[in-house]
Parts: structure tokens; sequence; C-alpha cells
């Protein structure tokens, strides 16, 4: 069939159309120093500018070819529209990303957390819908947008200590779950506003309930349900990604209304494409770091070929890319993905 | 004196309390291995240690997961409160101090505080940085304390590289000095190529090479003073 351009390959392969091969993207962070360094920005300063964070972003598809433009690159947009300030590290010259200073709930009574009503106008959830209009306008036609949210569970451990979150949700189940209902709500409406801004697909990422953290009994009776009711309310395709050990879980996440799964390179995808069959969407697995910013050509493309022989639907990271990622390295995965016959 | 069957029964309950994740019976049978006239060491060993020993089989296993692994260690403390200022002297072979945090930029703690928690019960010294520790305080504090070992722990791919940083700047800066890392995203080629003296596979494993790592450095040093006399 003829070449597809990124944007249409992505969307085609999310309404289960046939597409000319796997793309390679992403739909967590991507931005690159190389993107940073050629635009003149410091990291720390591209968070908090709609504008420069659009432009960062979309030079991981202009210089380096990766084929998407995602934003944003930090994990606190949701907490912080929540109430949590944030550190960005401004004082830093080393890549730091921004992380929560304050807590919002401190202890058990203050779980029970009304969602303020302007939500979507606090915080960075204005400037998010800007930076999507932006690199929209800048690379849109050709390259599909996305961003991203957190799960309601991944969320609620960023709003208060994980260490009581991860006993109560043993102890208190019942707590926890409205806790984490009220978040789901949360979400949907920051998710929404993505939409109405103009992003292609949204992932919703629930790193905090890995099995390497949560039993698969626990995933099933107390997050599942509400990242069900978050995808049954986006509109746009949606993935779901959870890293760590996923292997027990594959099938609950196959059931959660996203349209795609998103695992990392702990995932022996072989085994779970056996267990989901052909037709569901496994994006992954290669691991970001080892291999695409510290492994050798040679090892991303053996990479990237186990990934497509172990059965990926699409060529994507494990996690967020980190930014010091050599070019020749993304030039190596985007030829193998290109050169590769199944 | 205490008899071995109540001795035995006593070790049993502090053992299942931490695998129960039991605070209150490890508190009540930490008090009452003290008023029977047990060892505190013994107690702690053999009873609180035991009982841990096993929730890691359990955890690796699967059958235990994180949040048990909490309240496992929540348990554990409850009876080491009780135990520890009886106890007459550790006898490990090797006494350590170790300056440990999260670094700057990941404000994950978990992993820390539970290979804090095994360097506690083997009766180490514990500097806690805490998490989202600046780098060039891990130097400032390793320098000060003059600690056997420094460890640090990241939890995400995007706050690990920092660990490559403070190891490249404590070499500089002391070359004697031993270095642990873990955390999720840390492999042991990762550690190695960094030039980390030790890998955190899990808290066991962190203690058993800690132990090793500074059993060496005692001899070294003896080594080094007992050439001096000469």
């Amino acid at each position: 069939m003829t070449t597809l351009n990124a944007r249409a390959r992505v969307l085609k392969l999310f309404t289960g159309e046939e597409v000319d091969r796997p793309p390679c993207f992403s739909g967590m962070g991507n931005v690159t120093t190389e993107g940073l360094k050629a635009l003149g920005y410091k990291f720390a300063a591209s968070h908090l500018d709609a504008s420069m964070m659009a432009a960062a972003a979309a030079t991981s598809y202009k210089l380096l070819g990766l084929e998407c433009g995602v934003v944003p690159f930090d994990l606190c947009i949701e907490a912080e529209a929540l109430g949590c300030e944030i550190n960005v590290y401004a004082h830093s010259e080393d890549l730091l990303y921004p992380t929560i200073k304050k807590k919002l709930i401190r202890n058990e009574a203050e779980m029970e957390l009304v969602i303020p009503s302007n939500l979507t106008e606090r915080g960075r959830v204005p400037l998010m819908s800007e930076a999507i209009r932006l690199i929209k306008k800048d690379i849109g036609s050709e390259a599909p947008i996305g961003s991203y949210v957190l799960g309601p569970f991944t969320l609620a451990g960023q709003i208060m200590e994980l260490n009581d979150l991860l006993k109560l949700s043993f102890k208190k189940p019942d707590k926890v779950g409205r806790l984490l209902d009220q978040l789901s709500d949360a979400v949907i409406r920051v998710a929404d506003q993505y939409e109405q801004a103009g992003v292609d697909y949204i992932t919703v990422r629930e790193m905090g309930a890995t099995s390497d953290v949560l039993s698969p009994r626990v995933f099933k009776s107390l997050i599942l349900p509400y990242l069900k009711k978050i995808f049954e309310k986006l509109s746009v395709p949606s993935v779901l990604h959870i890293c760590g050990k996923t292997n027990d879980i594959v099938s609950f996440m196959a059931e959660s209304g996203a349209k795609a799964i998103s695992v990392d390179q702990k995932n022996d995808v072989a085994e779970t494409r056996k267990k989901l069959g052909p037709k569901t969407l496994v994006f992954g697995n290669y691991d970001p770091y080892n291999v695409l910013v510290a492994g050798s050509t040679d090892l991303v493309r053996r990479t990237v070929k186990k990934c497509l022989d172990d059965g990926v639907s699409a060529v994507w990271p494990g996690c967020d890319i980190w930014p010091t990622v050599p070019p020749d390295n993304v030039k190596a995965m985007l030829d193998e993905v290109r050169a590769y016959r199944r | 004196m205490v008899t071995d069957d109540k001795k035995k029964e006593l070790l049993g309950k502090l053992r299942n309390a931490v695998i129960q994740y039991d605070e209150d019976t490890a508190k009540e049978a930490a008090q009452e291995a003290l008023d029977v006239g047990m060892e505190a060491n013994d107690a702690i060993f053999n009873g609180l240690v035991s009982g841990m020993e096993e929730v890691g089989r359990m955890f690796e296993a699967q059958e235990y997961f994180v949040p048990e692994l909490l309240m496992c260690a929540d348990a554990l403390y409850a009876g080491l409160d009780i135990l520890k200022p009886h106890v007459k002297q550790l006898d490990l072979g090797v006494r350590g101090s170790v300056v440990i945090g999260t670094v700057e930029g990941d404000v994950h703690d978990i992993g820390k505080n539970i290979v804090k928690m095994m360097f506690d019960v083997a009766g180490f010294t514990v500097y806690d940085l805490g998490r989202d520790v600046p780098l060039d305080k891990f130097v400032q504090e390793q320098l000060r304390t003059d600690s056997d070992l420094v460890c640090l722990s990241a939890m995400m791919t995007t706050t690990m590289t920092g660990m490559k940083k403070v190891i490249d700047d404590l070499h500089a800066k002391n070359p004697n000095v031993k270095i642990m890392i873990g955390g999720a995203p840390v492999s042991q080629d990762i550690a190695a190529k960094w030039g980390a003296d030790g890998y955190a596979k899990d808290a066991n494993n962190a203690l058993k090479d800690a132990i090793n790592m500074v059993s060496s450095l005692k001899k070294m040093k003896d080594e080094a003073e007992a050439k001096k006399a000469k």
C-alpha cells in the first residue's frame, strides 16, 4: 500500500484499519536536549510557557524524526491543578523533572477531597490547551499530536504520601476507592480540555499500579473500575500505560476500554501477544534509557527488531525518553522500523 | 531463667507478628521477651528479622506486594523500638555507617526506607537524608560523617542519571568510600557502568552487600594500620 504520513498511520492504526508499517511514536514525554539546544531553551523553562513547550516538543519530530508531537514533559499537571505546589528546579542546570513540593492530603481524614469546580482553569491546564493548539498548528497535519494524563491511583500517590496510600488500599479500600472516584472525575475533565484543544490521542499513565507494587487482585478490584470510567469518557483514541511487571494484568488492561495498551521492557510481549490475540493493540516496549540513550545503534536495531518480532503494534518506549538521547539512535530505530519485514 | 519452650514461643510470636503485619502483637511480644529476660539481640534477629526474611521470600514469590511489605515493616519497627534500647552488643562482626537518600528530582522513598530499615536492624549508624536530596549534599554528608557507605536511590528513569554525578563526585573526593545504588530503573549493568560498588536488587541483598563492603573496608584499614605500626 502507499506510504502514509505519520499522523494518518497512527490514526488508522487506532481505528483498526490496515497500515503500511507499525508507527514509531510515543504517548509519553520525549523532549530532547538536542531540540532544546537548537531552540536555546532551558529545560526548566520549557514547562512553564506554552509556546516554548510546543516548540520544544515539535523538535522531536522535526529534528529527530520521532513520529509524533507530545506535550507536556512532566507529570505534575493534574496535581498542580488540584492545588499542589510544584518545584521546577529553576536553579538547576541539570535535567530535573518537576516534582510535587507539598502534598494536598496529609492524613486519612483529608481524603474526602472536593475537586475544585474551576479545575480546568487552574495551574497549567490552560497552558496545556494552548500548547496543544500551537503544536497542532505547527506539525499537526503531518504528525499525530498526543498528550497524557495520570491514572487516578498514580495521581493519588502524588497528592498524598504513597506510603499511606498503599497501606490504606489494603486496610481501607473503600476509602481509597472514593478518592479514586473523585480523581477519575478530575482526570476526565482535564482530558476533555486536551480533546477540545485538538489532541489526537491520550495516554493514561497508571504506573503506580504496576504489579511491582500492587497485586493483580487489588488492581482488578480497586484500580480497574476507575480506569474503565475514564476510558468510557474519552472520545479520542486512548492508550493505557503501566510500567514494570505487567504480564499478570495485561488482560485487565485490555478490558479497561483503552484502544491500546502500553507496556515497558519488563513485559514479555510475545507472551502478552499470545494471551491477548492478534487484534489487541500493544505498544512497546524498548528501554528508553539503557537502549535508546545509552545503547549503541546496533543494540537499538536489535531491540527494535525484537519488539516487532514479539508482536508490538507500534514501536514505542517503556517510559519517557531521557532527553540526552543521541539523534543517531533515534535514526537507527526509525530505519529499523521502516526496513522491518514481518 | 527463661525456658527454651517459652523462648521458642516468643520468637515465633515476634516472627508471626511481622509476617502478619500485627503491630500490637509485635509490641506485646517484644515487651514480654524483655520481661522474661530474653536477650534483645536474640528477639530481634531470631524473631523480628526472621519474620522479615520470610516476608522477603513471600514478596519475591508475589504472595505479598508493597502494601503488605510496608505494613510488615511497621510491625518490625514496633517491636524494634521496644527492644533496641536493650541491645547490649550487636554481633554481626561489623558495624558500619551509611549515608542514604533518594536523589534530587525524585520524591519516592519507599524502597529507600525499606533498605534503611535493614541497616537499622543490623545496627548500622544511618544518616538518612530523605528524598529529593540535592546531589552535593551526599558528598558533603559523607565527608562530614566519614561514613563507610553511601546509598543512592531513584525510582524513575527520569531521575536516575543524577546518581552517576554523585558517584563521580564521591570518587573524586574520597576514593575509599563504597557506593551502592538501587531503585526500579537501576540494574547491575548500570551500577557497573557508572562505577558503583554495589547494586541493591532488593533490601535483603542490599544489607548483605553492605556488610561485605564494610568488612572489606575495615580489613583494608586494619592492614594499612598494621603496616604503619611496623
